[in-house]
């Protein structure tokens, strides 16, 4: 008994000693502020799983929250975003983000990833968007054809706080290639992060950097396999797979967070380093996330606030300006050809030069009275935000969708490019009697280029033989695709023109 | 060009295409259940037990679980 107790002490002794020491070694607080995948979103809106009472988000509550976390240790934060910040909602998109850089300048930030969606609206957009801001773009793992960085993206940048020199380098997903319109993404390369990493980290620490932080737009677990891989990492800061990371991960001794997404989250990863050997004694190990509440109680930034407010004014003249003109009522019919899904799915089959476009008839969400159009009017008629996506399907898979369809369980496909005849007398699977592909008869063994909405695409609406096409490419905005059709062909007169002839 | 990959909801094999989100598993899963997530009377977390907003990005072999938010 005695003897456990003489250990007892010894190691109480030990505990104290070693706590004291701890405590006496000198260090630098830094504290790294971070977002992801804000998607445009300036404005508050609930989250029923945090609060059915208090809205969240808010970029104007969001700025308050870095400038109170910033005030706590003002020479030692740093501001980061990892991607994928200006597309997702009309208060951004109309503006091609412009409002977000606006922002974020005011806020200086310090750098941003590029995210896959940073390339949806063509990389002129990018360059732009590159070049009013304030802060360095970066990727470390996109070149040009000739495997050159881009003029307008760096692969990192070396900042200074409180004498230490902190390498941020930026890594974008490599599916950005195939996940993109390929004609935004044309002639570039994205390079696989962990074969390209150990050089570009060797760089950073000849030219003396203490800590190397990687802000990733790769995804959580793409982050912790980068982290198992790639020796010298010292954070990883992440976005793309939208994870609330309430308390940073450690995987080889790299700590690796994320803050979710939409701006709902603000990440604040206290670090303590020790100066001498730029060994990381402590960082925050639990609630790394801050919620960003906007309700009535919260305080926000009164600069951000009006920058908000100014563009929503602006918005409210985009949305009110006329993009086009019908000559009849535009009219939906969930279970028959209407003319509204008729001149959708012309659009949609324009845009991308495909044999047959499919549109769900649930998609098309209002009727438009014959005279102007407005882009709100469009926003009403599309609201979702759905993208283009072709592929190459047989003549027997159209042939099951067009059984799909004939069940009515979703109501009609809407469709351009076929001549379709419903025999609805007939049980289901052989209600399709004909189709023909613009004059010709539908080929059962023949491939043809079909698009249709990402929604459908993954099986939406039980249109299951969608998720078996190949070649899958992904395109612009349906809603992007309806406008920049109206502007074209405007006045417009679409009909029922027996696309889809239904016996009853 | 995109290829099929399998993801999992809830240990159910799902396929998606490459480039598409947990919204589209859930889509291609159970629809009801998705329209669920989009109302907010159920949450989504990944493997590691972290929460994944509708438009997270998915990778072959992602796993991901529904929860009604009542369950906490």
């Amino acid at each position: 008994m005695k003897r456990i107790l003489n250990l007892l002490i010894i190691f109480i002794l030990i505990f104290l000693l070693s706590s004291t020491l701890y405590s006496q070694v000198p260090s630098i607080d830094l504290t790294i502020l971070h977002i992801n995948d804000f998607h445009g979103r300036l404005l508050p809106y609930t989250v029923k799983s945090i609060s059915e009472k208090i809205p969240v988000s808010g970029v104007a509550y969001l700025a308050q929250m870095i400038n109170e976390e910033r005030s706590k240790n003002p020479e030692g934060t740093i501001l980061l975003s990892a991607g994928d910040m200006f597309q997702g909602t009309p208060q951004s998109n109309i503006f091609r983000g412009e409002p977000v850089v606006e922002i974020m300048n005011y806020l200086k930030f310090d750098a941003m990833a590029v995210g896959n969606h940073e390339f949806d609206w063509g990389q002129e957009v990018l360059q732009k968007l590159s070049s009013i801001s304030n802060f360095p773009y970066l990727s470390a793992n996109i070149v040009d054809k000739d495997g050159k960085y881009l003029p307008y993206l760096k692969p990192y940048v070396i900042i200074e706080r409180k004498g230490l020199k902190i390498a941020i380098i930026g890594l974008t997903t490599p599916e950005t290639a195939y996940i993109t319109k390929p004609d935004y993404v044309k002639d570039l390369k994205f390079l696989d992060p962990v074969e390209i990493l150990p050089n570009i980290i060797d760089d950073v620490r000849n030219k003396g950097a203490n800590l190397v932080v990687v802000l990733s737009h790769l995804g959580f677990d793409a982050d912790k396999e980068l982290a198992e891989k790639v020796s010298g990492i010292d954070v990883i800061v992440g976005g793309h797979s939208h994870t609330v990371v309430t308390n940073p991960v450690v995987v080889r001794g790299v700590i690796i967070t994320q803050a979710g997404y939409n701006g709902i989250y603000l990440g604040v990863l206290e670090i303590k380093i020790q100066p001498e050997t730029n060994i990381i004694l402590g960082y925050t190990r639990e609630n790394e996330l801050k919620t960003v509440f906007a309700g009535p109680e919260n305080k926000f930034d009164e600069k951000v606030a009006q920058i908000v407010d100014k563009y929503n004014s602006q918005l409210k003249e985009e949305f009110a300006k006329v993009v086009g003109e019908t000559l009849v009522d535009l009219v939906r019919n969930y279970n028959e050809e209407s003319n509204v899904g008729n001149v959708i799915c012309d659009a949609m089959r324009e845009a991308v030069s495909a044999d047959i476009a499919f549109q769900n008839s649930g998609g098309i969400r209002t009727d438009i009275q014959k005279g102007p159009i407005t882009m709100e009017l469009v926003y009403t008629l599309l609201p979702f935000d759905n993208v283009l996506v072709t592929m190459d399907l047989t003549g027997k898979q159209i042939l099951q969708l067009l059984e799909q369809s004939a069940t009515l369980q979703k109501g009609i496909l809407q469709q351009s490019g076929l001549k379709v005849k419903y025999d609805m007398t007939k049980p289901v699977g052989q209600r399709v009697v004909e189709v023909f592909v613009g004059d010709k008869p539908l080929e059962l063994d023949k491939v043809y280029k079909v698009v249709t909405n990402d929604f459908l695409a993954a099986g939406g609406d039980n249109f299951v033989t969608f998720k078996e096409g190949k070649n899958l490419v992904y395109g612009d905005m349906l809603r992007d695709v309806f406008i920049e059709y109206l502007k074209k062909h405007s006045p417009i007169s679409p009909k029922v023109e027996g696309r889809s002839i239904i016996i009853k | 060009m995109a290829k099929s990959i399998i993801v999992y909801v809830n240990d159910i094999p799902v396929k998606i295409y490459q480039g598409m989100q947990v919204k589209h598993a859930l889509i291609s899963y159970d629809y009801s259940l998705y329209k669920s997530c989009e109302n907010g009377d159920i949450r989504v977390f990944d493997e590691n037990g972290f929460e994944v907003g509708l438009d997270g990005a998915l990778h072959e072999g992602a796993k991901i679980y529904t929860k009604n938010i009542r369950e906490g």
